[in-house]
C-alpha cells in the first residue's frame, strides 16, 4: 500500500496521538429521520448574504498590507537587491529579503528539499524576492515596484516533453530527472498481449489543469506577546500549524491557526504556503497584523496544479472482453521542486478493471515552473482520459457494448495493493447498470444514429467509470459535543468546511441521533487554539473521517444521560431507552423522565461526549466508485461541442446530505468540462519561458453556458456498514474523474474521431475534423 | 494596482477634448477596458477624463435621412436591445449580444467596443513588445493560437471587437469631435493596420472622442447576421467570426458585405467572398465556394492554423443560414 491516499493527503510526519479505541461499535443507521434527506446548509445564510467572513475579507485594527514581490523570468541569479528606494517610501514598515534577518530561515519544498526563502537562484517564474508591508495595498504595491533587482537570466526549460533530452537545461543541478523512473508490474505482460485477440496501442495528453479557486491564497497574521495567530483561507488548520511552527522553529502551541469560512481550495490549500510564513515575518518585524493574499496573478504562478501527462497505454482483450493485458506510461511534471509530477497518473489502469497482467512506469521531471499541488483526485482524471478512452475503442474493436465491456471487468478487490484486500463495497456495478438505465443509454444510442444521418451537427453519448484511491477517510479525529440543559448542542471539531457542506453533515449526524433540530446547534471548528486536531479535508475523506467521530460523541452523550436518568428514576441504564426528547422504561411506560428535567444535566448544566475515529476495517480497502454518462452535440465544420446532457452515478456509501451530495456531483462534472474543454496553462516556451494566461479571461474557466442544460445525479446509496458507524465514503473527487473520458468518448460516438489530447474546442478540433472528416 | 491619477468628469465636449488634450490623459466611458490596461499597466495615465456625463453622447435616435444614430456611450445591452437595431440592424444586435459577459455588456459602451486594445497576450503582460513601443513582436514566433490568419504585418494582433465587423457590414460611419473640429470617417477607415502604424488601433488623436455612430437607412431586402466562434461559450473573445449583410432577390445575391472577426488586426472586409457570391443563387454549392474563398490568402502562424478551417467552416455554414432566413 505504499502509493496509498496518506501520502497524498495527509499532514505528514506530525506527532499524533493514538486514538483511544470508540467502545462498542453501534448499530448501522436503520430509517433515518435526518440522514439521507435534503438540508439546507446551516450556514446558507451568511454564505449567501454576505455576512460570512471569510479570510480575505478580515481587517484588524493597525493592519498592515503586505505584498510579495516575485522573479519574473524562469530561471534567474539574484546578483542584487536594492530596496533604498522602497525603504523611502510613504506608508512602508517594513521590506523583508535575503539581506536581512529572514534569510536564513528554510522552506521545504518537500521532505527532502528545502532551500531558502529568499533563495538567490530563481527555478520558476513568480519565487520569492522579498515582500513588503505598508499602510495600504497601493503603497506595498509601489513599493515593490520601486525595488530594484539585479538577475543573470538563465537559460530555461518549461516543456516537460523534452526535458530528458540531452543538453536540457538542468532546474539541478543532478539533472531533469526527479527520481528514477517508477515501475509496476504483475503477471506477464507479454503472455497477456499472446492471449488477447485485440491489441491497441494508443498515446494521450492531458494538459496542465491550474489551480484558481474563488478565494486567492492568503491570511492575516499577529502576534499576541510570543504566540502567533494566523487566519488563513485553508483547507486544514492544523497542517498549517505543523508548517508555520517547523519553519519558524515553534511550539505548536504558540502558532494558533483559525479556519472557518474559506473560499475554496480544492487540493491547493492542504498545506501553509510561503506566503504564511512570510506574512508572520511581516507581522513580527512591525508588531502589527498584516494582511496578504496573493493576486489572482500571482496564484496562477505559485500556488499549484494539476500536471500535464503524457501517456501511452497499449491494451489486450478477447473477443469475448476479457482483459488480458495493460502496459501503461506516463511522463509529467511537477514543476521546479518535487511536487507529484506523475503521481496516482496510472492507479486506474492498475486498479480499476480485472486485469491479470499489468506493467506501468512513470517518469516525473522537473521545468522551470511553479511547483505543482494535489487538484482534487490528483493523477486520476488524467489516467481515466487515456484508459477510459482505451476502453471505449476496445470494446468498438471487439463489437461489445462500453457498458457491458466495463461490466465484464469489475473486480471484487483491490489488485494494486499489496496482499489483493478487498473492497467493503463496490457499487461500481450498481453505477454502470442503473446509470445505463437512467441514462437510456441503449435507447439514446440508437435515436442519435438516425439524428446523425447527413448532418454537420452530429449527436454522440459516451460514457466513463471511475474509483477513487482515497476515500475511506479513518483516524485520527476527535468531536466533543456539548449537550446544554436546555436540550441545545455545541458541536466542537477541528476539520475545514471547505465549501462542500461540511458542518451541515455533521450537524445532520448530531440531529439524527440526538434528536434536535439543526437550528439548535452551533458548531465551532477548524480552530487550533479551541478545537481538537484533525487531518486537512482533502482525499474526499472528511464526512468518512468525521461523522463517525460526532456520532461516536453523540452516543457518549446519550450513554451519560441515560445513567443519569436511571440514578433520576431508582433504576438500572438497561431497562432505559430513548424516545423523542424522553428516557422511558422499555416495558413501562409510566417510568419515564424528560431530557431537559434529569437532575444530571440540570445540575451541571451540561453533558460532555467526546467521540473518536475507530480505525477502519483490518485488512479492507474503502473506495468510492463512479460512472458518467452524457451526450453531446459536435459541429463538425467548426469543432465546436455542445454537451447536451450529464449523468452522474456514484456509490460513496451511504448518502448524507442529498442537496450537498448533489452540488458535489454537479461540482465535480463542472471542473471535469473545464479540465477537458477549456482549461490550458500556456507557457511562451520559445522566447521567456513565462505563463502567459495569468488571469481569468486567458485562462478559460468554464462558464454557465458552457454547462450542459441538463444534469443528473444518481445516487446508489449503499450504507457501507463495514467501512465506519455512519456507513458514508467520500464523495468530492470520484465525481470529477471520469467526466473528461466520457466527453471524449461522446465526442467519438458522433464524429467516428478519436480525440486523444485536451482541450476539446475549436482551438484543436476545427483542424482534426477538417483533415479526417471530409465530405460529411 | 492602478497608477496615481487625477480623475475629471467633462461638463461638455469641449471641455473633455481640452482635458483630452494635456499629456498623459485618458478618456473614461464604460472603463472596462480601461482599468484594465492601467492595473496590468500597459499604459499609464496622469488624468482620467470621463465622458459619462455628456448628454450628447448618450441615446439611440433615428436620423432625418432614415438611418440610425447611437451614440458612443450607449451601452453594448442597450444596442442588443434596442428594437429597432434588432429589426432593421439585426447583424449589430446579434454581435452585441455576444459580447463579453453580461456585466461588460451593461458596463461598456459602443464607442469603447470600437476602441478596444487588442488582448494579445503579450501586450497586456510583460512584455515590451513592438506595440508598446519596443522591437519585437513576441507573438510572431511565440504563441500565436489567438493571432491574426490575415493583415499581419510586424505585429500580428487580432482586433478583439464583436460589433466593429456588424457596424462595417452595414456601412456605418463614426461622428468623431476634437480640438479642430469634427469629423465623420467610413467605419471601413477607423481601424489602423498594424502595417500603417503599429502603436495605434484607430485613426483618433489624442484629443479625439467618438460621439457617435451613424448607420445608414437599413434595406428592407437585407438580411444579417452575425456569427462568433469561441474556446467558451461567454466571457470571450472570437476565434473566429463573420458579419453579413446580404441584400436578396429572391435567392440569389444583390448586393453582400462580409465582415471576419477575430482573424485579422482591423475588422476584416472579404471582397473575395462579395465577389464570389453578389449576383448568384446562395445555395450549399455556392456556400461552400465561397467559404474557399473565405481563407484565399489567409497565413497561418505556429499556431493559429486552425483558424483556416474554422474561418471556413463558419463562412459556409452561416451563408447557408442566412439564405434560409
Amino acid at each position: 500500500m505504499k502509493q496509498d491516499e496518506k501520502g497524498v493527503y495527509y499532514a505528514k510526519d506530525i506527532f499524533v496521538t493514538e486514538t483511544p479505541e470508540p467502545g462498542k461499535d453501534p448499530k448501522p443507521w436503520g430509517k433515518t429521520a435526518v440522514i439521507g434527506k435534503s438540508q439546507s446548509r446551516i450556514d446558507a445564510y451568511e454564505r449567501v448574504s454576505g455576512t460570512a467572513v471569510y479570510p480575505s475579507d478580515l481587517s484588524l485594527p493597525n493592519m498592515l498590507y503586505g505584498a510579495i514581490l516575485r522573479c519574473p523570468h524562469p530561471h534567474a541569479i539574484i546578483k542584487k537587491v536594492d530596496t533604498s528606494r522602497a525603504n523611502k517610501m510613504p506608508g512602508v514598515l517594513a521590506i523583508i529579503s535575503a539581506a536581512t534577518s529572514e534569510a536564513d530561515i528554510y522552506w521545504s519544498y518537500s521532505k527532502d528539499v528545502k532551500t531558502k526563502l529568499f533563495d538567490p537562484h530563481c527555478r520558476f517564474e513568480g519565487e520569492t524576492i522579498a515582500a513588503v508591508a505598508a499602510q495600504t495595498p497601493y503603497q506595498a504595491s509601489d513599493a515593490l515596484r520601486s525595488i530594484q533587482v539585479d538577475y543573470q537570466i538563465l537559460p530555461y526549460i518549461v516543456d516537460e516533453q523534452n526535458a530528458l533530452e540531452s543538453g536540457a537545461t538542468k532546474v539541478h543541478e543532478g539533472g531533469n530527472l526527479v527520481k528514477p523512473e517508477e515501475t509496476y508490474f504483475r503477471g506477464d505482460i507479454e503472455k497477456g498481449f499472446a492471449q488477447a485477440d485485440v491489441v491497441l496501442e494508443e498515446s494521450y495528453r492531458t494538459e496542465c489543469q491550474v489551480h484558481t479557486p474563488m478565494e486567492p491564497h492568503g491570511c492575516v497574521a499577529y502576534w499576541d506577546g510570543d504566540l502567533l495567530v494566523i487566519h488563513e483561507s485553508t483547507q486544514g488548520v492544523y497542517s498549517v500549524q505543523s508548517n508555520v511552527a517547523q519553519t519558524l522553529g515553534l511550539p505548536l502551541s504558540k502558532v494558533r491557526v483559525i479556519g472557518h469560512y474559506m473560499g475554496g481550495g480544492f487540493g491547493s490549500k492542504l498545506v501553509a504556503g510561503k506566503y504564511t510564513v512570510i506574512t508572520a515575518l511581516l507581522a513580527k518585524r512591525t508588531g502589527r497584523p498584516v494582511k496578504l493574499f496573493l493576486t489572482r496573478e500571482e496564484t496562477y504562478l505559485c500556488t499549484g496544479n494539476r500536471p500535464p501527462a503524457n501517456m501511452t497505454l497499449k491494451a489486450g482483450v478477447k473477443k469475448d472482453g476479457t482483459l488480458t493485458a495493460l502496459d501503461f506510461s506516463v511522463t509529467g511534471t511537477g514543476g521546479a521542486y518535487p511536487a507529484g509530477g506523475t503521481a496516482l497518473v496510472d492507479w486506474l489502469i492498475k486498479d480499476l478493471y480485472t486485469c491479470p497482467n499489468v506493467s506501468t512506469k512513470a517518469t516525473d521531471v522537473y521545468i522551470n515552473t511553479g511547483p505543482a499541488r494535489p487538484f482534487r483526485a490528483p493523477g486520476h482524471p488524467q489516467g481515466a482520459w487515456a484508459l477510459e478512452q482505451m476502453m471505449d475503442a476496445l470494446a468498438e474493436a471487439v463489437g461489445i457494448d462500453p457498458v457491458q465491456l466495463r461490466l465484464k471487468n469489475i473486480p471484487s478487490y483491490s489488485q494494486a495493493r499489496e496482499g489483493n484486500p478487498p473492497y467493503t463495497t463496490t457499487g461500481l456495478k450498481d453505477c454502470l447498470e442503473q446509470g445505463a438505465q437512467a441514462f437510456r443509454w441503449n435507447e439514446r444510442k440508437k435515436e442519435i444514429e438516425g439524428f446523425n444521418s447527413s448532418k454537420h451537427l452530429r449527436r454522440g453519448v459516451g460514457m466513463a467509470s471511475c474509483l477513487w484511491i482515497a476515500g475511506g477517510g479513518g483516524p485520527p479525529s476527535t468531536i466533543i459535543l456539548k449537550l446544554f440543559s436546555d436540550g441545545s448542542v455545541n458541536l466542537n471539531m477541528g476539520a475545514s468546511d471547505i465549501g462542500t457542506g461540511t458542518k451541515t453533515v455533521m450537524a445532520m449526524v448530531v440531529a439524527e441521533e440526538l434528536n434536535v433540530r439543526t437550528e439548535m446547534i452551533q458548531i465551532e471548528h477548524a480552530d487550533t487554539g479551541t478545537t481538537q486536531y484533525a487531518t486537512p479535508s482533502g482525499g474526499s475523506k472528511t464526512v468518512p473521517t468525521e461523522t463517525p467521530a460526532v456520532r461516536s460523541a453523540a452516543i457518549n452523550i446519550k450513554q451519560q444521560l441515560l445513567q443519569m436518568a436511571a440514578d433520576d428514576l431508582k433504576t438500572q441504564v438497561s431497562t432505559l431507552h430513548f424516545n423523542g426528547d424522553e428516557i422511558v422504561a422499555k416495558n413501562d411506560n409510566s417510568i419515564k423522565i424528560k431530557i431537559s428535567e434529569i437532575s444530571g444535566l440540570k445540575k451541571r448544566g451540561v453533558v460532555v461526549g467526546i467521540g473518536y475515529r475507530g480505525p477502519n476495517p483490518e485488512g479492507k480497502v474503502v473506495n468510492p466508485f463512479a460512472a458518467q454518462f452524457c451526450e453531446v452535440e459536435v459541429n463538425t465544420k467548426t469543432g465546436e461541442v455542445r454537451i447536451i446532457d450529464f449523468l452522474g452515478a456514484n456509490d460513496s456509501g451511504r448518502v448524507m446530505d442529498r442537496l450537498t451530495y448533489d452540488n458535489q456531483v454537479y461540482g465535480g462534472i463542472t471542473m471535469g468540462i473545464g479540465f477537458a474543454m477549456t482549461e490550458v496553462r500556456i507557457l511562451d516556451s520559445n522566447d521567456t519561458g513565462k505563463m502567459l494566461n495569468r488571469n481569468w479571461h486567458d485562462y478559460k474557466l468554464p462558464t454557465a453556458l458552457d454547462m450542459p442544460p441538463h444534469m443528473e445525479s444518481l445516487p446508489i446509496d449503499l450504507p457501507d456498514t463495514e467501512a465506519n458507524i455512519t456507513g458514508a465514503k467520500g464523495l468530492g473527487e470520484p465525481v470529477t474523474i471520469p467526466t473528461a473520458a466520457a466527453i471524449a468518448n461522446a465526442v467519438y460516438h458522433a464524429t467516428g474521431v478519436r480525440i486523444r489530447k485536451t482541450p476539446l474546442n475549436p482551438t484543436q478540433l476545427s483542424m482534426i475534423f477538417s483533415e479526417h472528416l471530409k465530405e460529411k | 494596482m492602478l497608477p496615481n491619477f487625477t480623475y475629471v468628469c467633462a461638463s461638455s465636449e469641449k471641455e473633455a477634448i481640452k482635458h483630452l488634450a494635456s499629456d498623459g490623459a485618458r478618456i473614461h466611458a464604460g472603463g472596462t477596458d480601461l482599468l484594465g490596461c492601467l492595473r496590468d499597466h500597459v499604459f499609464t495615465a496622469r488624468k482620467i477624463v470621463s465622458i459619462s456625463k455628456l448628454d450628447s453622447l448618450h441615446g439611440i435616435r433615428k436620423t432625418a435621412e432614415g438611418g440610425l444614430r447611437v451614440g458612443a456611450l450607449a451601452t453594448i445591452t442597450e444596442v442588443a436591445r434596442n428594437p429597432i437595431i434588432r429589426d432593421r440592424y439585426h447583424v449589430l444586435a446579434q454581435a452585441a449580444s455576444e459580447v463579453a459577459s453580461p456585466q461588460l455588456r451593461n458596463q461598456g459602451t459602443i464607442g469603447g467596443n470600437i476602441c478596444q486594445k487588442p488582448r494579445c497576450w503579450y501586450y497586456r503582460g510583460e512584455f515590451h513588445c513592438l506595440r508598446k513601443g519596443g522591437d519585437q513582436c513576441f507573438a510572431a514566433g511565440g504563441e500565436n493560437q489567438f493571432h491574426c490568419i490575415f493583415g499581419g504585418d510586424m505585429c500580428y494582433i487580432v482586433h478583439p471587437s464583436d460589433t466593429s465587423p456588424a457596424l462595417l457590414s452595414l456601412g456605418a460611419s463614426v461622428q468623431i469631435s476634437g480640438k479642430r473640429g469634427s469629423r465623420t470617417v467610413l467605419m471601413e477607415h477607423f481601424h489602423i493596420p498594424p502595417g500603417q502604424d503599429v502603436q495605434k488601433e484607430t485613426i483618433l488623436e489624442p484629443d479625439e472622442i467618438v460621439t457617435a455612430i451613424l448607420l445608414p437607412p437599413a434595406s428592407p431586402a437585407m438580411k444579417s447576421s452575425y456569427r462568433k466562434v469561441r474556446a467558451r461559450q461567454s466571457w470571450d473573445f472570437a476565434l473566429a467570426g463573420t458579419a453579413l449583410a446580404i441584400q436578396f432577390s429572391g435567392a440569389t445575391v444583390e448586393k453582400a458585405r462580409v465582415v471576419f472577426s477575430g482573424v485579422a488586426p482591423v475588422p476584416w472586409r472579404s471582397k473575395e467572398v462579395e465577389k464570389t457570391i453578389t449576383g448568384k443563387r446562395l445555395d450549399a454549392n455556392l456556400a461552400a465556394k465561397a467559404a474557399e474563398a473565405a481563407v484565399k490568402g489567409a497565413e497561418a502562424m505556429e499556431k493559429n492554423a486552425y483558424k483556416i478551417p474554422l474561418l471556413r467552416g463558419i463562412v459556409e455554414e452561416e451563408l447557408i443560414a442566412i439564405a434560409k432566413l
